[in-house]
């Protein structure tokens, strides 16, 4: 269980995580959401003690990262795979890592194995792709065998097959009963992986709620209807208070009236339907919907061009 | 403890940069010195003195170097971001830099020992064969000059460490460990001199004053000894270190 309350982090008069506290639960992986500069990275550096903040505290199972004894048992975290010596090898990042914590070297090699860069552990990591440092990084995530794990964009650069590994890997962490914290932008990986959100924006908490609350609480809800005589619905619908959209032809989109009310007036009258069905939006409108106004970086040009 | 100093000597070991400057740091002054032995063995005026003077003189060059590596240790995990899953790792960053500055000091000054050893068994050795006459009694200033070598050397990593932790940059540091001994002291020791019409003064710069603790020469410029120079050397190193880890406890990772 990771608790995080008022946590507080200016750089300047730019406050970057303002009194910001969630709560992340064991047993399920927990989304990190948020635009750019919503101040995620630095509420993860602040969690691990990295930054210094100017207020709050970050609660492991409710010890504080700084008092832990042998902190790569308790938690792994992964912020950048950047964060290695080009001039060393794999084996020897992970020996150094290893050995300040007092891990077996054997394990070592067990990590190698699990994140399958055992092939290439010899090999100096400049000649290494991000897609392996990042496996490299979630081996030192795995070293300690913690029981909570916080990734900041642990999927950047991966291919799709890296990508569908680390939702398993994942997954599989979090079903083993850890406590698991994952950032991402890459929203439509986050709803097959996450079963908790957290989103922020601008340092400041949008939303903690479960993926499926938060879509429900914030995306676009409607009915579709495709028929044959689709357009005869159309005036029953409007009279009803339901918003018609023609999306294509015998197909309409209903807001404002429920997949019941729609069909008792098909129904009525008599008409033929080849589908009848509730409507919901994706996580990234659901996200896009709740961050709007949160954003520190918008455009306004190229897109609408 | 001991792991974080084994983490810290596998780190040390593990960087290429770092055995190059080594082997510089070792073979520059045992070059010098054994061909100058070779070489000038065979002047009828070549004496203990000379080969001595030769060793620890350019072991100045050495000592450098190893600041330089010292230095590079604690900077390049700021260049290259490992410094943040080593406090990660290890959340008291203090033990961390402890861990780090002893691992390095005694790498350093273990290079040093090497150094002097290999120059003198060997030196003394090759200019004996040449027909010099060579013994340490000769000298009496010999033997503190040459522990003053593996002194310099540690006190001079202590203090390349200690800018790379105030300044978290390699260029910057190196410059500085650089810059500060061969030329700012010259510069402000003569200024010094102007303001205070002390002539002496300059022997009271940080590094002019380590650099005491190799003179061959008995030292009768009215400056401080061997041991006070090699002193205060070490307060100005210690406290650049102290510095440094005061600011890399506070400012963020």
């Amino acid at each position: 269980m990771i608790s995080v309350s008022d946590l507080t982090k200016r750089f300047g008069s730019k406050i970057a995580v303002d009194h910001l506290g969630f709560e992340v639960r064991p047993g399920v992986v927990t989304g990190f959401l948020g635009p750019n500069g919503s101040g995620k990275s630095t509420t993860m550096r602040c969690m691990l003690g990295l930054d210094r903040p100017e207020a709050g505290v970050a609660l492991f199972d409710g010890t504080p990262y700084h008092d832990l004894k042998r902190p790569l048992h308790e938690v792994g975290a992964l912020l950048d795979a950047g964060y290695v010596h080009p001039g060393r090898s794999a084996r020897n990042h992970l020996r150094w890592l290893a050995t300040s914590n007092g891990i077996a070297r054997s394990r070592i090699d067990e990590v190698l194995e699990m994140v399958g860069l055992t092939s290439v552990a010899g090999s100096r990591l400049r000649s290494y792709s991000l897609g392996m440092r990042q496996r490299l990084g979630l081996a030192g995530v795995l070293l300690g065998d913690p029981h909570t794990i916080i990734l900041d964009e642990p999927a950047n650069g991966l291919d799709p097959e890296g990508i569908r590994w680390i939702r398993d890997v994942l997954t599989h962490l979090a079903r083993q009963g850890r406590t698991v914290l994952v950032s991402s932008h890459q929203l439509s990986e986050m709803a097959l992986m996450a079963e908790d959100l957290v989103v922020i924006g601008q340092g400041r908490l949008i939303e903690q709620s479960t993926v499926d609350s938060f879509v429900d609480r914030y995306a676009d809800h409607w009915v579709r209807v495709q028929s044959p005589t689709a357009e005869t619905l159309v005036a029953s619908l409007t009279t009803a208070g339901g918003e018609v959209t023609t999306v294509a032809a015998n197909t309409l989109d209903i807001r404002g009236l429920d997949c019941v009310a729609v069909g008792e007036m098909a129904a009525q009258q008599q008409m033929v339907l080849h589908e009848l069905s509730a409507q919901t939006g994706s996580l990234e409108d659901a996200f896009l919907k709740a961050t709007a106004g949160a954003q520190e970086y918008t455009s306004t040009g190229l897109a609408a061009q | 403890m001991i792991n974080l100093l084994r983490s810290e000597w596998i780190k040390l070991r593990t960087v290429t940069m770092n055995w190059v400057l080594a082997i510089i740091a070792v073979a520059f002054p045992l070059v010098v010195t054994l061909l100058t032995a070779f070489f000038s063995g065979d002047d009828a005026g070549f004496k203990t003195r000379d080969l001595v003077s030769v060793l620890t003189g350019t072991t100045v060059v050495a000592a450098l170097l190893c600041g330089v590596i010292a230095a590079a240790s604690i900077t390049s995990e700021f260049g290259f971001g490992t410094i943040r899953p080593t406090f990660a790792a290890t959340p008291k960053r203090v033990k961390v830099i402890v861990a780090k500055g002893v691992v390095v000091v005694l790498a350093t000054s273990l290079l040093a020992t090497l150094v002097v050893l290999i120059g003198w068994l060997a030196g003394s050795n090759i200019a004996s064969s040449r027909g010099a006459t060579i013994d340490l009694t000769d000298v009496p200033t010999a033997v503190p000059a040459m522990v003053g070598v593996v002194v310099l050397t540690a006190l001079m990593s202590l203090a390349g460490y200690g800018f790379g932790l105030i300044t978290r940059s390699t260029p910057v540091a190196v410059s500085i460990l650089i810059v500060w001994p061969l030329i700012a002291e010259g510069l402000v020791g003569a200024l010094l001199s102007v303001v205070t019409g002390n002539d002496n003064i300059g022997v009271w710069m940080p590094f002019q004053a380590g650099i005491r603790l190799v003179l061959v020469e008995s030292i009768g410029d009215g400056g401080p000894s061997r041991i006070v120079s090699g002193g205060y050397f070490g307060v100005v190193a210690l406290a650049l270190v102290a510095l440094g880890s005061w600011a890399v406890n506070r400012r963020d990772a």
